[in-house]
């Protein structure tokens, strides 16, 4: 109690809460965006953290955070381009509603499931991530070694196109990874000699690179599709009627979508995904959905945004992401020299509450956005690429060179966008690499660490139940994925036919 | 005329430096002190701590520049890329003596000369409570049967080196197993995974306070004024294993022995002052972490003779 108070103080702080009012404001603008994604948003604001203490910057980043995913769901039901792959589903239902001039009461049902989707999420994360830390203390190298597994095999299930090509992207995630000098055996790998590489690749370059970078790329080779909107008068909450219609869906989609942001490396795509399938198997109107169902806008909307404070619970507890944005919020906690695991909570007890209460804020505060401004942010989508994408330039260049106020970052940035921008046209997503990269270190190290506890018998992990929990979970889940069957191939090609970018 | 009103006065100015260098005012421009870690690390809070009152002493300005990479590397060869006049000043840790004695720095020992010492923060043995080991003696038997699993950071690092000293001068047997930071590395003595570590004071304290730590001895010539009663590991019979993670200001051996002796003598008291010594106490250390220019070079020469020698041993020089 005393530490929930201490985290609420934290927040109440002038300072941190106008950040966290501007990080939701940048999310909902971000998000709204198509081709900006929430993960692009973090990466780039990262870098201008630095200079604030520790839990304004993640507590600003965690509200940037959950604001994106719901931002994406006004232009998706507005000009059905969704502003982030989250929202993509949404659009599914969302836009036909626009067209029947039912914007309002469509854009009214995304907010309101929203919030509801993220604070039953909240409540989850604010019970289980202590819980999980306490486990986490029996946590040595063989169970993280089996953790990871676990966390990169997921990668077969994340949202993109092939399992396989996932796979191969966290691969060379992990590749990267191993640039530097090894941490087991002091030996410089692919270092060529360049002293600037003996300490690695450096972690925010390369994300700002791979999300922003490769995006900015990608959206030059562009025409610009003219876009249709829909006009409206104003937001509605839902009625009395509605409501009764979708609340169980609502409770469902939390659920669901908490569970997926749980699971290592799995986002809000998938869950916004299994949402709106779930939604329609159970729903009395099943023909209409595809047609302007307001349970089809309820579903994801809620699933998507409960998978915000899913996610957090692994990350937090465990230092293993649990999604892409996730990933980068870590990347935060690390560059504010907060180790995430069990001994975090006991160190930086309030961290854990002001993150929550933050949270808990920005799903407020873009309710109180939305419903002020969804028609204002719907013409953030028109505005020229030309002046758009040069700003996103200069973020990169600035926030890659900010980290260590080296050009060298500025190059390696550079280059990762420019792989990255290939690899998306062959097929890859920048996600799975990322998830590689920070758990290349983890798993490499940990099976190092592992092998010398065990006096270099690896027949000993079958003596860590923990661990053959993991394993096993993780051979499930690369043979079965049982997660994809979920989700309808056709339906998840839809989504990346209609949305760019990551989460 | 405006044009030729700044040219007397560019002249004058020009005249007036010309004097003050003549007359031997040093320093004349603003003092730089490169690091190579990051901003808000402990070598980057101690040199901007010594800084506070360094800046009224010598009666100029003062900061610190960050030149990150390669193990000190990237700093060495900024620092001696500059003249040798004493206005640049190197923080240095045992990485970048590790990183010359491997062989990939740009300078070599010769090159440097230590001004003074800012922080000395021995290694401490520690076991944990759940390993069942309580006294040095112990510890010795237990490795008998198999070798201790022994915490630390990097491999090839000073923890590593300091630990793999210990191991051949005491006979205790050890399986070094390397952890990317202090924080991982107690959660694995806490959670006993691992049975003993090398921890610094800061580290250590909680869990040694809480009884699930226990020191068995102090890598260092004397004992520690936090812990009393734990002995040296010279007391305990093993010679000549002294390591700590120590920070000092360095400058290239070339600069005029003038110049290094108004730097020490200017730094020494801006250090003794209750600013940096409030902050020597907030990290668990005393003020005989402090030191002149005469010990802190001989402690530079006789680190870097241990690590050159642990590095030849583990294969990891050149």
């Amino acid at each position: 109690m005393e530490m929930l108070l201490g985290g609420l103080m934290e927040i109440l702080q002038p300072q941190t809460l106008l950040l966290i009012c501007a990080g939701t404001l940048v999310g909902v603008l971000v998000g709204a965006l198509p081709g900006l994604s929430s993960s692009m948003a973090v990466a780039l604001l990262l870098p201008f953290t630095i200079y604030l203490d520790p839990i304004p910057a993640i507590a600003m980043l965690a509200a940037l955070y959950c604001a994106g995913t719901f931002g994406g769901s006004i232009t998706a039901i507005l000009i059905n381009a969704p502003g982030a792959p989250p929202a993509a589903a949404t659009a599914f239902d969302g836009y036909p509603l626009a067209k029947n001039g039912q914007a309002g009461r469509a854009l009214g049902m995304a907010a309101a499931s929203s919030v509801a989707g993220g604070i039953f999420s909240l409540f989850v994360l604010i019970f289980a991530a202590p819980f999980l830390a306490t486990i986490a203390y029996r946590f040595g190298p063989p169970e993280y070694f089996a953790l990871t597994v676990f966390g990169l095999s997921m990668l077969a299930s994340i949202s993109g196109k092939s399992a396989v090509k996932n796979l191969i992207g966290g691969a060379f995630g992990v590749l990267i990874a191993t640039v530097g000098v090894d941490l087991t055996t002091g030996v410089e790998r692919f270092t060529f000699g360049v002293p600037e590489l003996y300490e690695g690749i450096s972690f925010i370059p390369v994300l700002i690179g791979l999300f922003a970078m490769a995006e900015l790329l990608d959206q030059a080779t562009q025409k610009d599709r003219p876009l249709e909107r829909f006009a409206m008068s104003a937001l509605k909450l839902p009625t009395v009627e509605d409501f009764k219609r979708v609340w169980k869906t609502i409770l469902r989609s939390s659920g669901i979508g908490t569970f997926v942001g749980i699971l290592p490396a799995e986002g809000s795509t998938v869950a916004a995904m299994i949402g709106y399938n779930e939604a329609k198997r159970w729903s009395p109107n099943k023909d209409n959905f595809g047609k302007g169902e307001i349970e089809g806008v309820a579903g994801p909307e809620a699933a998507n945004n409960a998978a915000t404070g899913g996610a957090m619970v692994p990350t937090l507890a465990l230092g293993i992401p649990g999604s892409a944005t996730a990933a980068v919020i870590l990347g935060g906690l690390q560059i504010h020299g907060l180790r995430p695991g069990p001994y975090l909570f006991e160190n930086q007890p309030n961290l854990l509450y002001a993150i929550f209460f933050a949270m808990l804020l920005a799903n407020f505060v873009f309710l109180a956005f939305g419903l002020v401004g969804a028609r204002y942010f719907s013409r953030i989508s028109l505005i020229p690429r030309q002046f758009l994408w040069p700003t996103v330039f200069c973020l990169c260049v600035v926030g890659a060179f900010g980290v260590g106020q080296s050009l060298n970052d500025v190059y390696i940035m550079l280059v990762a966008g420019f792989i990255g921008y290939f690899l998306n046209r062959a097929g890859f997503s920048p996600a799975p690499i990322i998830m590689g990269l920070v758990l290349g270190h983890l798993v490499e190290n940990s099976l190092a660490q592992s092998m010398i506890l065990f006096d270099q018998d690896a027949w000993k992990f079958f003596t860590r139940p923990i661990a053959v929990f993991f394993f096993v979970l993780a051979i499930v889940s690369v043979f079965s994925t049982p997660i994809g069957r979920l989700i309808k191939t056709r339906k998840r090609e839809d989504a990346d036919k209609l949305a760019h970018g990551n989460e | 005329m405006t044009f030729l009103k700044t040219a007397a006065f560019a002249a004058a100015t020009l005249a007036l430096t010309a004097g003050s260098v003549t007359a031997n005012d040093f320093p004349s421009q603003p003092v730089e002190v490169v690091t190579h870690a990051s901003a808000g690390g402990g070598t980057d809070t101690t040199a901007r701590t010594m800084l506070i009152r360094a800046r009224r002493e010598l009666g100029t300005d003062a900061f610190v520049q960050i030149k990150k990479g390669g193990g000190g590397t990237v700093a060495m060869s900024y620092v001696s890329g500059k003249p040798a006049d004493g206005h640049t000043l190197m923080a240095i840790t045992p990485t970048h003596l590790i990183t010359m004695a491997r062989g990939r720095a740009p300078i070599e020992l010769e090159d440097i000369k230590g001004v003074v010492r800012s922080t000395d923060d021995p290694i401490i043995l520690v076991v944990s409570k759940s390993s069942g080991i309580t006294s040095f003696k112990d510890l010795k038997e237990v490795s008998k049967q198999a070798p201790i699993k022994w915490g630390g950071t990097q491999a090839g690092g000073i923890d590593h080196i300091a630990a793999i000293t210990f191991s051949n001068k005491s006979g205790v047997k050890i399986a070094y197993v390397p952890f990317d930071g202090g924080g991982a590395m107690i959660t694995n003595l806490m959670g006993g995974n691992i049975q003993a570590a090398g921890l610094n004071y800061g580290e250590a304290v909680d869990g040694i306070e809480s009884g699930d730590f226990i020191p068995l001895g102090v890598m260092a010539e004397k004992r520690l004024t936090a812990l009393p009663d734990t002995p040296t590991l010279a007391e305990l019979g093993v010679e000549d294993v002294n390591f700590s993670t120590v920070r000092g200001i360095v400058v290239m051996a070339d600069t005029p022995a003038e110049r290094v002796a108004a730097l020490e003598a200017k730094l020494l008291k801006a250090m003794n002052h209750g600013t940096y010594q409030a902050y020597l106490e907030g990290i668990g250390l005393d003020p005989t972490s402090i030191g002149g220019s005469e010990e802190w070079d001989a402690q530079i020469r006789s680190m870097y003779a241990n690590i050159y020698q642990t590095l030849g041993d583990l294969g990891l020089r050149k």
